[in-house]
């Protein structure tokens, strides 16, 4: 007998909304193909992060022909160039190669926050509060002070006043503030120059300097218009990413004044970031700079192109907004009382039986889960618009699917063997749980605990149906 | 003395022979920075408006070379895939590689030995208040900028380092903490092989050995900063993983003499690469498409490796050179000269290493008459008393002959000046 059971769904709905941002999405990684879809090729379309990005033909032929020298001694005349060129575009006075952008960021705050008992000032959901290990304060005993980010990127200008720190005993001292552009976790939003220009001018009434995470800056400045030294004018400092849209394998660059980079060329060595022959990843990054960053507008209309498709399939099951979608990323809000982030993920990446005739090829998206109710679709230069076709076909399709039949997604469990895998997948065809269902079983001394798990994770429904003589299908999400 | 500081912003002209007059900026010495006295650019340019034809033959260091072509090919060549997502196969076979290579049971790609053994320390360090027992020459505690207290909080308990690179067993016996509110707690012992500053020593395998068994008494693990780790192998031929045996991690560069542009790894219990891979991305070492990086190393251990045998024997054509002069003034120890690193003495009433190696990088007429060549050869002081030359793959035989020359035409001319 098929019994669906809705387990406390109060408690998981609670459980839900109580920390919407504290996904640990890099955890998350999709089912394996079973054996029937594994050997098949399949169109993948990777929309999981403009991180994935490879370096073009002729990036590494500028790679290969790069002038090298040890950077460590700054003597690399090709990392020189590319620190030139970021100066004047940027129009800062200096400006340092560095092999990531959560060490740019940690450099710049490490080397503004000299002193022992630092607050920085920033968005609740900035990628340095949320994404960069606490670094701040596990490698810099910086404090953090967060103001709530409105859904736009921004949070209130008035807040920094309120937030500032009296000269008191008591109190840290307000060091620095931060903004991110574009703001990742808001959907890629680019922030308004009026906005960025408002926080300057707060910044210097109360004496502060103002860094940007500038990772997306270049995707800001093709989709406003505007150039990167008149968005980075009210900023002091920046730390701007080559290996994400721009395609390069390893890179970013801080910019800012010249003695702050002289306090960030002994911190980058500190952190272990002094690297030798770099001229050759600063040799990406000057490819880049010809060659890569126009062609942003079309990672951005390939983003609304994936905004329309899904907003044009009903909004009930999966919604966004495409006048949200500012830039290369998408983020689409899931039903949740229909599904999870991670169910959408996980059947996204799958290809069930009759998708193939009916979409019209083995397509498979690639994304990843970004709340505890959307997920986050970004594009770059190595998914065409043919990919992007591709997706939207399968998005269609999926939604449809989903639409019609409910999801009883769920992701693999921990299966002992391929034979209990097949009886899993048996069993759900027994119980009448077949297309769009991804089932999960596990041994019945096992389900207190499978449930325990799925509680501690905080974010899965669960379902338990059916009894099988040795399984009990449980759904599940495969564990992190 | 009218000095030039280089400043980032500096339009600078790319000149191939770079001397540096390296100018300890305060009381430590041995600062690898970059000021030119204006006399030096003076020579530099004349020099190039010249005409001569400039041998210069840079020993400063083996973090210099440079990537062959076919290093390059192999780079642009290799499969990529996004590092931070465990994702780029390049680097999992490097790894893979290096895990195998010493014998260790997991390995992580790092873009530097100074990150390699900082965050090997954070990790080895947990616990608030850890302290670590390592060489008092040791390029941890000299030359990472306190990185391991600057960041991690962690308190170096220095141990005197031997000559030959090693340090007393008992000493460190004796350095270890016990249980007690006023210490902090030991948790690491550190060793470095070759030894930089002893002058590219090889630890002795048996003391190895015995510090091994000593650190597994005490309850210790033990990291080994192996950045020249290979050609300590090399100069023992032995494979790397018989002196890395007691050793609970070790760092490996693959950007000093096996020639790569960038990267080190860092090699150890899988569970504890588990947690370094945490570290490496909290201090910004989480690398993309890393795998470029990683294919040079590749090469580098498979092609660059098996002639490291080479760097030494040329190494050697110069200590013997030095040795000939029978100077007193400018001496070397050639069966103290082990590897690719090569100290020489300078007697301090009558040249400083510094001027011994601004000498060495500027040439006189009379000196081009004489030796019928152009020859400048960088070099850089690394103590009060002596200064280091190092060998690499990227310096021709013709070179060190041309090296061999200067410096005995160098030091005759010190030694009639007396």
């Amino acid at each position: 007998m098929v019994r669906m059971v809705r387990l406390n769904q109060g408690l998981m709905r609670w459980w839900c909304c109580k920390s919407p941002h504290l996904r640990m999405y890099y955890q998350w990684s999709p089912p394996p193909l079973t054996s029937s879809q594994e050997g098949v090729k399949h169109h993948v379309v990777d929309l999981r992060s403009d991180t994935v990005t490879k370096p073009t033909d002729g990036m590494k032929k500028a790679m290969m022909e790069a002038l090298l020298g040890d950077d460590v001694y700054r003597e690399d005349p090709t990392v020189s160039e590319l620190e030139n060129r970021m100066m004047h575009l940027t129009g800062k006075d200096a400006a340092l190669f560095v092999p990531s952008g959560t060490m740019g960021n940690l450099i710049s705050l490490l080397a503004h926050c000299e002193h022992r008992g630092s607050e920085v000032l920033l968005g609740d959901l900035a990628h340095i509060f949320l994404y960069e290990q606490a670094g701040m304060a596990q490698l810099g005993g910086i404090q953090p002070h967060i103001i709530p980010t409105s859904h736009d990127g921004t949070y209130d200008a008035k807040e920094l006043v309120h937030r500032l720190r009296d000269e008191d005993v008591h109190c840290p001292r307000t060091t620095l503030i931060c903004l991110e552009n574009t703001h990742n976790k808001c959907g890629g939003k680019v922030l308004p120059l009026s906005w960025i220009d408002e926080v300057g001018e707060v910044a210097k009434l109360l004496r502060l300097p103002v860094h940007m995470d500038g990772a997306r800056l270049m995707n800001a400045s093709v989709a406003s218009g505007e150039s990167a030294s008149r968005i980075l004018e009210a900023c002091d400092t920046a730390s701007i990413c080559f290996s994400k849209g721009l395609g390069t394998p390893v890179g970013s660059v801080i910019v800012g004044p010249e003695p702050f980079m002289y306090k960030a060329l002994r911190l980058r060595k500190v952190l272990g970031g002094g690297m030798r022959q770099a001229g050759m990843l600063a040799a990406a990054a000057l490819y880049s700079l010809d060659h890569m960053v126009d062609r942003l507008a079309h990672d951005h209309s390939h983003a609304q192109m994936l905004a329309q498709a899904i907003h044009q399939n009903g909004n009930k099951i999966a919604s966004c907004h495409p006048s949200e979608v500012h830039t290369n990323i998408v983020v689409v809000e899931v039903n949740p009382d229909v599904l999870s982030p991670e169910e959408f993920c996980n059947r996204l990446s799958v290809v069930e039986e009759g998708e193939k005739s009916a979409v019209g090829d083995s397509i498979i998206v690639k994304v990843l889960p970004w709340t505890n109710t959307a997920v986050r679709f970004v594009t770059h230069h190595d998914v065409s618009t043919a990919d992007i076709e591709a997706a939207a076909a399968k998005l269609k399709y999926v939604i449809q699917e989903i639409d019609k039949n409910g999801c009883e997604c769920c992701v693999f469990a921990d299966y002992q063997s391929e034979a209990e895998r097949n009886e899993a997948l048996q069993c759900r065809r027994g119980l009448g749980v077949e297309k769009s269902s991804l089932g999960a079983c596990c041994r019945p001394h096992s389900v207190n605990d499978a449930q325990r798990r799925l509680f501690e994770m905080a974010y899965v429904r669960v379902k338990i149906w059916g009894n099988h003589s040795t399984l009990t299908t449980v759904m599940s999400v495969r564990p992190a | 003395m009218d000095s030039h500081v280089f400043s980032i912003t500096e339009q600078r002209t790319y000149v191939i022979c770079l001397a540096t007059n390296l100018i300890p900026l305060a009381p430590t010495r041995n600062q690898f920075c970059l000021e030119v006295t204006s006399e030096q650019t003076n020579i530099m340019a004349a020099t190039q408006t010249s005409g001569d034809e400039v041998v210069v033959v840079d020993l400063r260091s083996d973090t210099l070379t440079q990537p062959s072509p076919l290093m390059k090919q192999a780079m642009v060549e290799a499969p990529l895939g996004d590092d931070v997502f465990g994702e780029d196969p390049t680097v999992i076979a490097l790894q893979k590689k290096v895990a195998t290579l010493l014998e260790k049971e997991d390995a992580l790609f790092f873009p530097t030995g100074t990150m390699c053994n900082l965050v090997s320390v954070l990790t080895h360090c947990q616990q608030r208040g850890s302290e670590v027992i390592l060489g008092d020459q040791s390029h941890i505690y000299l030359y990472e900028q306190g990185g391991i207290s600057q960041l991690g909080g962690v308190h170096p308990r220095a141990v005197r380092n031997l000559p030959d690179g090693t340090f007393d067993l008992h000493e460190l016996r004796k350095l270890v903490r016990s249980d007690n509110v006023h210490f902090p707690v030991s948790a690491l012992v550190c060793v470095e092989n070759t030894h930089n500053v002893a002058g590219g020593k090889v630890l002795p395998l048996d003391w190895l050995d015995e510090l091994g068994a000593t650190c597994r008494q005490l309850g210790l693990p033990l990291h080994m900063d192996g950045a020249r780790l290979l050609n300590a192998a090399t100069a023992l031929d032995l494979p790397p993983a018989r002196l890395v045996r007691s050793c609970t991690t070790v760092s490996l560069c693959l950007s000093k003499g096996l020639g790569a542009p960038v990267g080190s790894v860092l090699a150890g219990p899988e569970d504890f690469i588990e947690r370094a891979r945490r570290t490496r991305k909290a201090v910004g070492g989480g690398m993309r498409q890393a795998g470029i990086l990683a294919a040079a190393g590749i090469f580098g251990l498979d092609h660059v490796y098996p002639t490291l045998g080479r760097d030494h024997r040329l190494l050697q054509e110069l200590a013997k050179a030095v040795e000939a002069c029978g100077s007193k003034i400018i001496r070397c120890d050639p069966q103290a000269t082990h590897t690719n690193i090569l100290l020489v003495d300078c007697d301090l009433n009558v040249v400083t290493p510094e001027a011994l190696c601004n000498r060495m990088g500027q040439a006189t007429q009379e000196e081009v008459m004489s030796l019928g060549e152009h020859v400048i050869v960088q070099m850089l002081p690394i103590t009060d008393t002596k200064a280091r030359l190092v060998l690499h793959c990227d310096v021709t035989p013709n070179q060190v002959q041309s090296a061999a020359r200067k410096l005995r035409y160098v030091i005759k001319e010190l030694d009639s000046d007396c």
